[in-house]
């Protein structure tokens, strides 16, 4: 194969930078670049640790309410329990990783089919993040030490960028170079033949659904961050954008076939799709609805485009 | 007596596999045409034939001295072609009567509905059939075979006259039989021709007027059986003894094609006692086997082979009896277990179990060996490559290389990466299920050869098959299964026709009484 998807979607990636480059009003300037990168920083770490998960061939819907829930008691943590920041911050990474780790228990023990248990974990840690706050409260007035995570710059990069560079690193070595990364790509092609040889298939599954938690718990400490609020409603919507990254990246939705360089450039795709759109005078005025639409056209052309030449292989006559 | 079907010399193939290779096959109003045949001989693709299922390469089918040309599942449907499944298929939360409304009825579209004419018809079906079921129960709260009955009731609705029956009595009791056989011989009474599927000889001799015998996807003859009640003095051909219909079963000759057994067998490596698993219906299962020996497995399908591995690999763990591995009793409670153990298992279904399809030979290769060759979680590709490029040498698998993907080989390639798979975990004891199924000829003699050089460097072995030279020809003992427990034990170079007759339920010297086997 010789055009693979990451090729085409790297070429995707480079029309959108030419072409907002040329229409785009300041697009290219170094601010607009970090502007983009401190957005999609948290769908980034969403999409990041959903990809192994998908991998697997499960999925994971409940990453942008665990992110919610995990703002919250952040929130909680550092204003009512009087915790300092960072200690608050480590506790939230724990909170992350026993949502993640319920979605696990549901997963491997009961064997309940992932859709329906994240779906059931999408409302629950939503609904408790919204219990938690009654749906009013915001927790605001952190700490510059704290905020600077999100809006500060470390040697001119934002401070948000180099956790993602870390993570996003970390990731691809546990996918790509480790026996985890392998296991969850057999698990993905064949969850019983992966069995047969003897994996250890519920504990790889377990702990994709673990990592994806305790991303998500980092992913709420950044928004908060950036935001300066820690509200119930934080990273509503956030499961299906890192879905839509993922899937778009060239992660196949039956497991088995992905990588995390993927997974980035899909990222990038949609982020720089929202923001150039944003940028150019005859779209500026409805730059979000358009995105939507051209992030959709584009997922679809891009799943269409892997179906296609299969469906006329399996169409040749033999 | 009238020719309700008619099949001239139809072949018919999957891939490389002949599976029917030329069978003719005749079916007269009013008789019980018994189909025997070991596993794999092609029973199943000629009924899938004759119900439309399977289309043939060639030969023809006349139904009624008419030619059909392609006979679909409609066309069947039409001419009055029914098959009852050993697992009735029907509608679990519909009543009997919708079932049978729902096979029978043509509605169209916004048809509509005539409950009481829908049950009535039901009732007189039933009735014709001598079963006591309630047309408005549903058809979950019926036993297995009351479900066969309603499918038989349909059949004759539906006006059938050739009805196909696959192994009905498998699931059933002694009496559930003796009404399931008075059905048959009244629809054989009423000039319904009845394809009889059955590995039970005494069910075939108290039935059948012809049976027909199936090897190996030929037919080896059509003969007539005197029934135990017959009088009937318009039988064509000679009449035969249960020995000798063993003996058209089983057929060839054991060829010496074999690699002979190089050493002694040693140690006794695995030792299990009263083994069971009450979810597989494994029970009572009593062996051993030897470092260099290969003890094989036969017997029918569903006689509980596959159960027992799968009860030794802790795919289904035990749940009564002693496994004791080289020396020390164990348990075993997950694949992963039964590795660290040393125990291996080389799955029957390779496309599904076997070889992970999509992924590389290199990849599949390593697979049951993560801790070992790659300490510490990293991949490590040139000691993965080294494996893997050893193993292919080592086994002749054709491959481009060891990035190859799996599915990319041909089936006996296949098996090959699955048993490389497995003999890189260095096992102690190696379970292998149908390991040349679906695999030809030439790569079928290097599995052989394979099979026995790791017996004589000291693995343990024992090798499941539905072969039967295979497991005449390569065992040092061969254990007999039937009904999810060991029937009979008998030394290497045993006579087919007594393996055979222990695998049927025939007492033939150390065989096990016949009793009623478990369902599967």
């Amino acid at each position: 194969m010789l055009l693979r998807h990451e090729t085409v979607l790297l070429a995707v990636l480079v029309v959108e930078l030419v072409f907002f480059g040329v229409a785009g009003r300041n697009f290219g300037t170094a601010d607009n670049i970090a502007n983009i990168v401190r957005h999609s920083v948290e769908i980034g770490l969403l999409a990041l640790v959903m990809m192994p998960v998908v991998l697997a061939g499960g999925i994971d819907l409940s990453v942008g309410s665990t992110l919610g829930l995990c703002a919250v008691l952040f929130g909680k943590l550092w204003r009512d329990g009087g915790l300092p920041w960072e200690v608050a911050a480590v506790a939230t990474l724990g909170i992350g990783a026993a949502a993640g780790g319920t979605n696990a228990l549901l997963i491997t023990a009961l064997r309940l089919p992932p859709l329906i248990v994240t779906l059931g974990t999408y409302s629950l840690f939503r609904g408790l993040a919204e219990a938690i706050t009654r749906g009013t409260d915001a927790f605001t007035r952190f700490p510059p030490s704290f905020l600077f995570l999100g809006t500060g710059r470390v040697a001119g990069i934002p401070a948000q960028a180099w956790i993602f560079a870390l993570v996003a690193a970390a990731m691809w070595l546990l996918v790509h170079r480790t026996t985890f990364g392998r296991s969850w790509r057999a698990i993905g092609f064949a969850p019983e033949g992966a069995r047969y040889a003897g994996l250890p298939v519920g504990r790889r599954l377990a702990f994709a659904h673990v990592l994806a938690g305790i991303v998500a718990a980092l992913a709420a400490i950044t928004y908060t961050a950036r935001f300066g609020t820690a509200k119930a409603d934080a990273g509503t919507g956030y499961e299906l954008a890192a879905i839509t990254a993922v899937v778009l990246g060239g992660t196949s939705i039956f497991g088995g076939v992905g990588s995390v360089h993927g997974t980035l450039l899909g990222v990038a795709a949609i982020a720089v799709l929202g923001n150039g759109l944003s940028r150019v005078p005859a779209t500026m005025s409805n730059a979000g609805e358009l995105s939507g639409l051209l992030t959709g056209m584009l997922l679809v052309l891009a799943l269409a485009g892997g179906a296609v030449p299969k469906w006329f292989a399996e169409r040749r006559p033999r | 007596m009238s020719c309700l079907l008619q099949l001239t010399s139809v072949t018919k193939s999957f891939g490389a596999v002949r599976a029917l290779k030329g069978v003719s096959f005749d079916l007269r109003a009013g008789e019980v045409h018994a189909l025997l045949g070991e596993n794999g001989a092609g029973k199943s693709t000629l009924i899938k034939v004759i119900t439309g299922a399977h289309q043939p390469d060639e030969g023809a089918i006349e139904v009624r001295g008419e030619r059909i040309p392609s006979l679909t599942p409609g066309e069947a449907h039409r001419l009055g072609i029914a098959c009852i499944y050993q697992q009735p298929a029907l509608f679990p939360d519909l009543t009997v009567a919708e079932n049978i409304g729902i096979r029978l009825e043509d509605l169209g579209l916004f048809g509509r509905v005539r409950w009481g004419m829908r049950r009535k018809t039901a009732k007189e079906l039933l009735r014709r059939i001598g079963a006591d079921i309630y047309p408005d129960a549903e058809v979950r709260s019926l036993s297995m075979p009351e479900q066969q009955l309603v499918e038989i009731a349909c059949a004759l609705g539906a006006g059938a006259r050739i009805v196909v029956m696959d192994e009905p009595t498998a699931s059933l009791t002694r009496e559930e039989q003796q009404r399931l056989f008075s059905v048959v011989l009244g629809l054989r009474a009423d000039g319904v021709g009845i394809i009889y599927i059955s590995h039970r000889l005494e069910e075939i001799f108290a039935l059948a007027d012809r049976v027909t015998v199936l090897r190996d996807g030929e037919s080896v003859g059509t003969r007539g059986i005197r029934r135990s009640d017959a009088s009937d003095p318009d039988r064509s051909g000679p009449t035969l003894t249960e020995n000798e219909l063993i003996q058209l079963m089983v057929g060839r000759e054991v060829a010496s094609i074999y690699p002979p057994p190089g050493t002694q067998p040693g140690a006794t490596v695995l030792s299990v006692r009263r083994l069971g698993c009450s979810s597989s219906g494994v029970r009572d299962v009593t062996l051993e086997v030897r470092t260099g020996e290969i003890v094989g497995l036969a017997g029918l399908i569903g006689a509980g082979r596959t159960e027992l591995a799968r009860v030794l690999f802790g795919l289904t763990p035990a749940d009564s009896g002693e496994i004791e591995l080289g020396g020390s009793l164990i348990t075993i409670g997950s694949p992963r277990e039964a590795v660290a153990r040393g125990i291996a298992y080389v799955p029957e279904d390779r496309r599904r179990h076997g070889v992970i399809l999509e992924m590389p030979i290199a990849d599949n290769m390593t697979m049951a060996v993560h801790e070992r060759i790659f300490p510490g979680t990293w991949l490590r590709p040139v000691a993965e490559r080294s494996l893997a490029e050893r193993q292919i040498r080592e086994l002749g698998v054709k491959a481009s290389g060891p990035d190859a993907p799996g599915g990319s080989l041909s089936g006996g390639n296949q098996q090959k990466v699955s048993l490389a798979r497995w003999l890189a975990t260095k096992p102690r004891l190696l379970i292998l299920d149908e390991p040349t199924q679906g695999v030809d000829v030439g790569a079928k003699s290097e599995i052989h050869k394979i099979i026995r050089r790791l017996a004589d460097e000291g693995m343990a072995v024992l090798l499941i098959s539905s072969d039967l030279p295979e497991v005449l020809g390569m065992s040092d003992r061969i254990a007999v299964m039937r009904g999810g427990t060991i029937a009979a034990i008998f030394p290497g170079g045993s006579d087919a026709r007594t393996v055979m007759a222990a695998a049927l339920g025939q007492a033939v010297g150390a065989g096990a009484p016949a009793e009623e086997e478990s369902p599967c």
